[in-house]
């Protein structure tokens, strides 16, 4: 751990996005970055974990296959952890696409496996959210939550416990605090 | 406790602090201090009572016709739309008015756990033994992926992946089949039947499956006894009462007819209203003499085989106290429970409660998160933010030091579009046994406009300058360290910052007499949930002027304008600012 990298500690592409040195991000070429994205230090992105092979036509579309597809103004928190979910399907397993839409932030050390994040979607520190959970606009998850696998969450929810449930409801004057786009300019290698 | 997050609460002026909220912690002695308090109506947030009208402005609604804050307790929730919250179909207000507030398609919750349970085909059977055979005995099952409770764990198994809470109304806990109301139904009508005119062809003429044969010594789960007394009273009250005082026949009007009201009334007022032929009828009541009728007589050989079970099953085969809550029906044992069908939820709309103007009202569609209407707090009265001067040295894991003065910045932001005067008033020291004291440096202060959304959006496209220039101002400020008195510390566009300094005191019990309170004199009681947090009652009194036009909001405001008129307005409440911990000594 050298404190201080001499070219500064996030590396800032044409889109916007600010990259930690420090990340890790596995299969680049299955992982869709929509731009104005921050991804701290020690954060682990699984791009590898495609669909298996046989499941896709073969010789079909010449694009990569995606495997995590990200939105614009996502904050990924230190040493969390992105990975597409993956199930037994008719004998075979498989990993299945992860998709992640706009203003959404992930807290430090919480492990994503989720089929889909909504938008304006905040997720606290040390969350674990299962397998295939499709999470929907407007939700925030607090702190320490264990999300089970499968569960759908409809907007406006506020969730906890473990497994996790819907304990609240987010008030209307809740809404613009999802916006992330002041977060996002407050990352950045001169802070 | 190790980190301490400053925050505001608003409090919603229908909590009305005039009325005399008793502390509970200081009870009587000083009735005259008491009323001198409520003279100068200062609120204490720690009043039992203050619970319940403190909100984060982001929890509160404003009332454009009423110019004033509102809070959960003074709007009115309206339904929109029932939905449910696992496959976010949208349930019509006729079909929760007859199946209830539950998803009736395929969605449940794990009885043990809660969490969601999804529909599975039962394992193929390795080779051989086929398909057939497992189809034999329902071929999918419920799952819970987090606890791994299985419905074959209560030998329930479906036929069909879909419309599972059909299925399961239909199949009893070990497999049975559950008698449903409608087989109950039917089985009642063939009886009467064959009571009135011997057995006979079916009037149909349909050969009709009869449903399983009902027995006289069958032992009901609850819903079926309900409904088995049900009929039962409701034909000895047709039986009973051929005709009604009206002249109807009774049987069909039940208890909800105005003549049976009348002899219900006549039972409470002790028989002046009562109907003389019910009281010569009443000998023809009698009481239900088996299943079919809904008696159940108590078998003591059940608790035999309750004993039983618990003695082979342990603890482990008993029910929690909150997976009983859940169930329908008493569920003493884990082969008792039944997947729970999720509870509907709802889009609501608000009212104000004073004037009935709607305040927030969402889009009816589940899947759109837009409102059509959202008066929402934020945008009308300005936020309050608060940080620390002079950052906290890490050591001290943001608690305050005792007795050691520290400063902090209070900062107002302007969301109207108009300036803003704004003066707070905060009483010298806090309430309660532990006395902070408090002296807010620039009390009054004018705050800019707020500009609009689009000229916003340039600002932006300037790539956050104004947020640099904030910054560095603010570092320049730095370097003094030194706060004025009458003197805002900082602002900006629309926002003002000013200091507040806080002297907190001593939380120690111990402390010798003089230099206690004397709130803390009379109550020598252990320290409180968070009694050691400096807590700051603020009057906050926010003053402006306004377009006269601007209140009627409707959308023609060039037809309005004509009047030219400004007008005064002024909105004042109560917050509480929190500004962190005190350390222990
Ligand atoms: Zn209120
Ligand atoms: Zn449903
Ligand atoms: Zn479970
Ligand atoms: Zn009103």
């Amino acid at each position: 751990m050298s404190r201080k990298p001499a070219k500064g500690e996030y590396i800032e592409t044409d889109t916007g996005n600010k990259v930690s040195r420090r990340s890790q991000i596995i299969g680049t070429t299955n992982i869709i970055l929509g731009g104005k994205t921050v991804i701290q230090a020690e954060v682990i992105i699984r791009g590898d974990l495609l669909r298996t092979s046989s499941s896709v036509p073969d010789g079909g579309k010449q694009s990569n296959p995606v495997a995590v597809a990200i939105g614009r103004y996502c904050i990924f928190s230190r040493g969390c952890e992105l990975r597409p979910p993956g199930k037994m399907y008719k004998g075979t397993f498989s990993h299945y696409p992860l998709k992640i839409a706009d203003h959404v932030f992930i807290g430090p050390g919480s492990i994503i496996e989720a089929a889909l994040v909504g938008s304006h979607v905040s997720i606290g520190a040390n969350c674990v959210i299962g397998k295939f959970t499709i999470i929907k606009d407007y939700v925030r998850i607090l702190g320490g939550t264990v999300v089970p696998p499968n569960i759908v969450i409809p907007s406006f929810s506020v969730v906890a416990g473990r497994p996790g449930r819907v304990v609240g409801e987010i008030a209307e004057g809740e809404v613009e605090g999802f916006d992330l786009r002041e977060l996002y300019r407050s990352v950045g290698n001169n802070t | 406790m190790a980190n301490f997050t400053p925050y505001t609460y608003f409090q919603c002026p229908c909590a009305d602090s005039v009325l005399p909220t008793r502390n509970i912690s200081s009870d009587s002695p000083s009735a005259a201090s008491g009323t001198s308090d409520q003279d100068e109506r200062t609120f204490d947030p720690r009043a039992p009572r203050s619970n319940y009208s403190l909100y984060p402005l982001e929890h509160l609604l404003y009332c454009e016709d009423c110019h004033q804050i509102r809070c959960p307790r003074c709007v009115l929730d309206e339904i929109v739309t029932h939905y449910c919250p696992n496959c976010l179909f949208e349930v019509p207000n006729s079909i929760v008015k007859s199946e209830g507030t539950r998803c009736t398609r395929s969605c449940f919750q794990c009885p043990i756990c809660i969490a969601p349970l999804s529909v599975s085909a039962v394992e193929p059977q390795p080779e051989g033994h086929g398909v057939a055979d497992t189809a034999h005995v329902g071929q999918y099952v419920l799952n819970c992926a987090y606890c791994l409770w299985s419905s074959k764990d209560i030998g329930v198994y479906f036929d069909k992946p879909n419309a599972i809470s059909a299925q399961l109304a239909r199949i009893k806990n070990g497999g049975g089949q559950v008698i449903t109301p409608r087989d109950r139904r039917k089985d009642r009508e063939g009886r009467t039947r064959e009571a009135s005119m011997g057995p006979s062809l079916d009037d149909d003429g349909v050969q009709e499956d009869d449903g399983p044969k009902l027995d006289p010594n069958e032992v009901l789960d609850p819903e079926g006894q309900f409904s088995n007394l049900k009929s039962f009273y409701q034909s000895q009250i047709a039986e009973a009462s051929p005709t009604s005082a009206l002249g109807f026949t009774g049987g069909d009007y039940g208890y909800g007819s105005p003549g049976a009201l009348s002899r219900i009334m006549g039972i409470y007022t002790g028989g002046t209203f009562a109907d003389k032929k019910v009281k010569s009828k009443k000998a023809n009541f009698r009481e239900a003499r088996d299943a079919l009728e809904g008696l159940q007589i108590v078998d003591l050989a059940s608790d035999a085989d309750a004993i039983k079970k618990l003695q082979e099953n342990r603890w482990q085969g008993t029910t929690s106290l909150e997976q009983r809550a859940e169930q329908l029906s008493e569920a003493p044992f884990v082969s008792d429970l039944r997947p729970l069908a999720y509870v509907l939820r709802t889009k609501r709309s608000k009212r104000c409660k004073t004037c009935r103007h709607i305040l927030s009202k969402p889009e009816s569609k589940v899947q759109t998160t837009r409102f059509r209407i959202r008066l929402v707090a934020l945008n009308y009265i300005p936020a309050i933010t608060i940080r620390p001067l002079q950052p906290l040295a890490p050591t001290q894991r943001s608690l305050l030091t005792p007795r050691k003065a520290v400063q902090f910045l209070l900062t107002f932001k302007n969301p109207l579009f108009e300036n803003v005067k704004v003066s707070i008033a905060t009483p010298a020291h806090t309430p309660g046994r532990f006395k902070s004291k408090v002296t807010v440096l620039c009390p009054q202060f004018e705050v800019g406009a707020n500009t609009d959304a689009w000229e916003e959006a340039l600002r932006e496209g300037g790539k956050g300058a104004g947020g640099e220039k904030r910054r560095t101002k603010a570092e320049a400020h730095e370097g003094q360290n030194q706060a004025e008195a009458g003197q805002v510390w900082e602002q900006g566009r629309n926002w003002v910052s000013v200091v507040v300094e806080v002297i907190p005191p001593s939380i120690r019990m111990d402390a010798p007499d003089f230099v206690k309170t004397e709130e803390h004199k009379n109550d020598e009681g252990p320290l409180r949930e968070d009694e050691d947090v400096v807590e700051i009652p603020a009057f906050v009194r926010v003053e402006w002027e306004a377009d006269a036009a601007q209140d009627d909001d409707t959308g023609n405001l060039a037809s309005m304008r004509e009047k030219d008129g400004r007008e005064k307005r002024e909105l004042a409440y109560w917050c509480v600012l929190g500004l962190g911990r005190i350390a222990r000594e």
